[in-house]
């Protein structure tokens, strides 16, 4: 079994929305979780190719910069 | 072979056939190699090809001392390089090899000449640096490092890294990485002992941690060749020395038409594009060489070409933290600003940014100082600036991005606003009433708070110098770059930030 990969937040906010769902498959820089910070919808993008294997927030959860969000196996 | 002959021929056999041959094994250059990679015809006119150590019974095994020095072309102007020769003596630091490059500075800065770095050094030469008198004997220059960029530096970083080759490459205005070199104030087996812990090279100087969390790093590539091109396509850019302009070459239409500017970018302004679809569309086609591309990644920063002419590119990348200025996003814009004042570089900033970035680890690093040494340098920058306004622009962080009074031109889309902060935030701070308590409520005191954040309001008081549609963006700027020229000065500027510390 691969090891999976953390897909953390680059910046501090709310969720908007969650862009995926387990066992979704996705491309580089494919958005997982759009966050609501600075009054902009800014996604979190996967950090490579792979399939999503956990959903770790929910709509309207606060997120801290660093705290992972989904994790992926490439 | 006579006696000249034989010493010529030690002295260009550098560490022995044993050691060159591991590293051509490992796919490494050796020092001379690299100095023929750099410049135009392989060949270089060398100052101490018969320099070795002081120490008389480290006389022989110290051909050049560790530390090649030359004279070359590079694209048909004239460079001076420093190449280390990690096969003698790991190119560690000695009196008469440090004696090498103080005088390639000197006449770097006599002649007007660039100076390249070619870096790796395993940091002060022990015995030689060893006690009291070692360490007098080794501060002997009290210039040795006072950078006040006369020409332009550049580095590469192309193994292990420390002392010398460390300090080389902080001091410089380009620095170029290979993956697998190593950049640190002491070795991991010195800093290992020093602190008691295991220590991963990696980690502790790696390329991936430069690019993405020290920004020293400007550039990183797999192979030596590709971090000497690396190098000579950054002098490209660049006047010899800071007496005159940069070079002009031939203006190359951009890569996307500027028609699909107004596209690129979204109207919605709660939605993020990537900024450097937008220089595409902007610069020269294929000009555009980035600075520091994995740091503070929410700004782009740069050199490019705008019909044919070198500029330095500040711009907001809302893809990444909605474009916001960060602490280190601040060091970015500071780093490239020196580069184009010391240089005669005119800077375009593109603007799209929702304000400061605020929270707890900008305000521990010291954030509020780090935004005034931006302001400080932006106003203290005497080459023409530039800045265009795509979107928005909210707060302090207004004037760190060039805006009134803080660019020669100050110019914005026909769709872009501006004030003070949001006014979604400002009901909440003046009211204490948000959109998910209250609708009904917030949504009057958000009309009342909305005053007017209209282009035309900025030009209207003239704030402002112009108000232009997207599309007209590359050619305004070039007609921009035409009249602000400092046509009294032959287009120089006055360098205050040419003796800036390093950011």
């Amino acid at each position: 079994m691969t090891k999976t990969i953390d897909i953390v937040a680059n910046i501090t906010g709310v969720v908007w929305t969650v862009d995926v769902e387990v066992g979704q498959r996705l491309d580089e820089d494919d958005p997982v979780v759009t966050l609501e910070s600075m009054k902009m919808e800014i996604p979190v993008g996967a950090p490579c190719s792979g399939e999503i294997v956990e959903i770790l927030v929910s709509k309207d959860d606060p997120v801290a910069e660093g705290q992972t969000v989904a994790r992926l196996r490439p | 072979m006579t006696d000249y002959e034989l010493r010529k021929s030690r002295a260009l056999g550098m560490g022995g056939p044993r050691k060159l041959a591991a590293r051509r094994n490992a796919g490494l250059l050796n020092a001379r190699e690299r100095m023929a990679l750099l410049f135009d015809d392989g060949a270089f006119h060398e100052a101490g090809l018969f320099a070795a150590s002081e120490r008389a019974e480290d006389r022989d095994r110290t051909p050049a001392d560790g530390k090649v020095l030359g004279f070359g072309a590079v694209d048909g102007r004239q460079v001076a390089a420093v190449s280390n020769d990690l096969t003698v003596m790991g190119a560690s630091s000695s009196t008469v090899n440090g004696r090498k490059i103080a005088y390639a500075k000197k006449m770097a800065s006599a002649n007007g000449l660039p100076l390249v770095f070619l870096g790796e050094s395993s940091g002060g030469r022990i015995p030689d640096n060893m006690g009291a008198r070692g360490m007098g004997a080794s501060a002997w220059d009290s210039q040795q490092y006072a950078r006040i960029r006369e020409t332009p530096w550049a580095s590469a970083v192309l193994g292990p890294a420390f002392g010398s080759s460390a300090w080389y490459t902080c001091l410089s205005d380009f620095a170029v990485m290979r993956k697998g070199a190593i950049l640190a104030v002491a070795s991991p087996r010195v800093t290992a002992q020093a602190i008691g812990q295991d220590i991963d090279p990696e980690e502790l100087g790696g390329s991936e941690m430069h690019a993405r969390k020290s920004g020293l790093i400007d550039q990183v590539v797999d192979t030596d060749e590709e971090a000497i091109a690396a190098i000579r396509t950054f002098l490209s850019y660049l006047p010899s020395h800071a007496g005159e302009q940069p070079p002009r070459v031939a203006s190359i239409a951009p890569k996307v038409d500027p028609e699909m500017l107004g596209t690129i970018v979204p109207e919605n302004r709660a939605r993020v594009y990537d900024m450097r679809k937008v220089l595409d569309a902007l610069v020269d086609a294929d000009s555009f060489f980035p600075l520091k591309q994995r740091f503070a990644q929410n700004l782009v920063t740069g050199l490019a070409r705008l019909d044919g002419r070198t500029v330095g590119i500040i711009a907001n990348n809302p893809m990444h933290k909605g474009g916001a200025l960060d602490y280190d996003a601040c060091s970015k814009a500071i780093n490239l600003l020196v580069l184009c004042d010391s240089f005669n570089v005119p800077v375009v900033q593109l603007v799209d940014q929702p304000g400061f970035l605020v929270g707890m680890e900008g305000e521990l690093r010291g954030m509020p100082a780090k935004i005034m040494s931006n302001i400080q340098a932006l106003q203290m920058a005497s080459v023409p600036k530039l800045s265009v306004v795509l979107r928005k622009t909210y707060g302090a962080a207004f004037v760190n991005m060039g805006g009134g009074a803080n660019s020669d031109e100050f110019i914005l889309w026909d769709r872009a606003e501006a004030s003070f902060m949001d006014p979604g935030i400002a009901v909440n701070i003046v009211h204490g009433v948000s959109a998910r308590d209250d609708p009904e409520q917030f949504k009057s005191l958000h009309a009342s708070l909305s005053a007017d954040s209209s282009p035309f309001e900025l030009a209207g008081m003239f704030s402002a110098q112009a108000v232009i549609t997207p599309e007209k963006t590359r050619s305004h700027l070039i007609r921009a770059l035409e009249l602000h020229n400092r046509a009294p000065t032959g287009g120089l500027g006055k360098r205050r930030l040419a003796n800036w510390p390093y950011a």
